[in-house]
C-alpha cells in the first residue's frame, strides 16, 4: 500500500490538527469545570476522562500519520523523540531537586509538567528537521 | 554516503518531486539522499537502483 493511501485512512495532518484542537479544548473545559463548578463525583470522573479520550483518538490518528510517512520523516520523528525524552527527564529531575531546595511557584508544579514533553518534542522536531533540510 | 542519484535524475530530466513520486517518498527524502545527508534504507536503495536500471554498488559509494 502506498503512503498516500495510508494517509487517506485518517492520519492526514488536517485530521490531526482538528482532533488536536478538540483535545486541547476538552482539556481547557475540564480544567475550568473542575476548578469552578460544583460537580458530583460522576461528573468529575467524566470531565477528567474526557481529555484522556480525546488524547486517545489523537494518539490513534498520530500512529496512522506516522505509518503514512516515508522513512526519512519517520526518522525525524524518532530523533525528535530521542531529543525530547532526555531533555524532559533532565528538566523534571532538575525541578525535583530544586523543589527540595526552594519553594517553587505553582506554575512549575507536576500538574503542568506534562506540557514539557510535547513542547520539547517540537524543539526536537525542529532540530531534526533542520538536519535533513 | 555519496550517490549518483542527482546525476542520474538530471540526465533523465526529472525533478526531485517526480523522482519522489516514482519512489513513493517525499521530495525532502530525495533531496537528503542527493546531498548525502541521509542514507536510504536497503529497500529504498533497491527501488532507486531498479528505477535507474543499475546495481546498488554502481549507484552508491559507501567509502566516499
Amino acid at each position: 500500500m502506498k503512503r498516500r493511501d495510508l494517509e487517506h485512512r485518517g492520519g492526514s495532518p488536517a485530521a490531526l490538527a482538528g482532533v488536536g484542537t478538540i483535545w486541547v479544548l476538552c482539556y481547557l473545559l475540564a480544567l475550568h469545570a473542575l476548578r469552578s463548578w460544583t460537580l458530583t463525583p460522576w461528573q468529575t470522573l467524566l470531565l477528567t476522562a474526557l481529555p484522556a479520550l480525546a488524547g486517545g483518538v489523537f494518539l490513534a490518528l498520530f500512529v496512522l500519520h506516522l505509518r503514512a510517512l516515508d522513512e526519512l520523516k519517520r526518522r525525524i520523528h524518532l530523533e525528535a523523540l530521542a531529543i525530547a525524552f532526555p531533555l524532559c527527564t533532565i528538566l523534571l529531575m532538575t525541578l525535583g531537586l530544586m523543589g527540595l531546595a526552594i519553594e517553587l511557584p505553582a506554575a512549575w508544579g507536576y500538574r503542568k509538567a506534562w506540557l514539557c514533553l510535547p513542547l520539547l518534542y517540537l524543539v526536537g522536531f525542529a532540530i531534526a528537521s533542520r538536519r535533513y533540510r | 554516503m555519496k550517490s549518483r542519484v542527482r546525476e542520474l535524475r538530471e540526465q533523465r530530466g526529472w525533478s526531485q518531486a517526480q523522482l519522489a513520486e516514482e519512489l513513493d517518498v517525499s521530495r525532502q527524502t530525495v533531496n537528503a539522499i542527493e546531498t548525502g545527508k541521509y542514507d536510504p534504507s536497503l529497500p529504498l536503495a533497491f527501488a532507486i537502483a531498479r528505477l535507474f536500471r543499475l546495481k546498488i554498488e554502481n549507484l552508491f559509494d559507501p567509502d566516499a
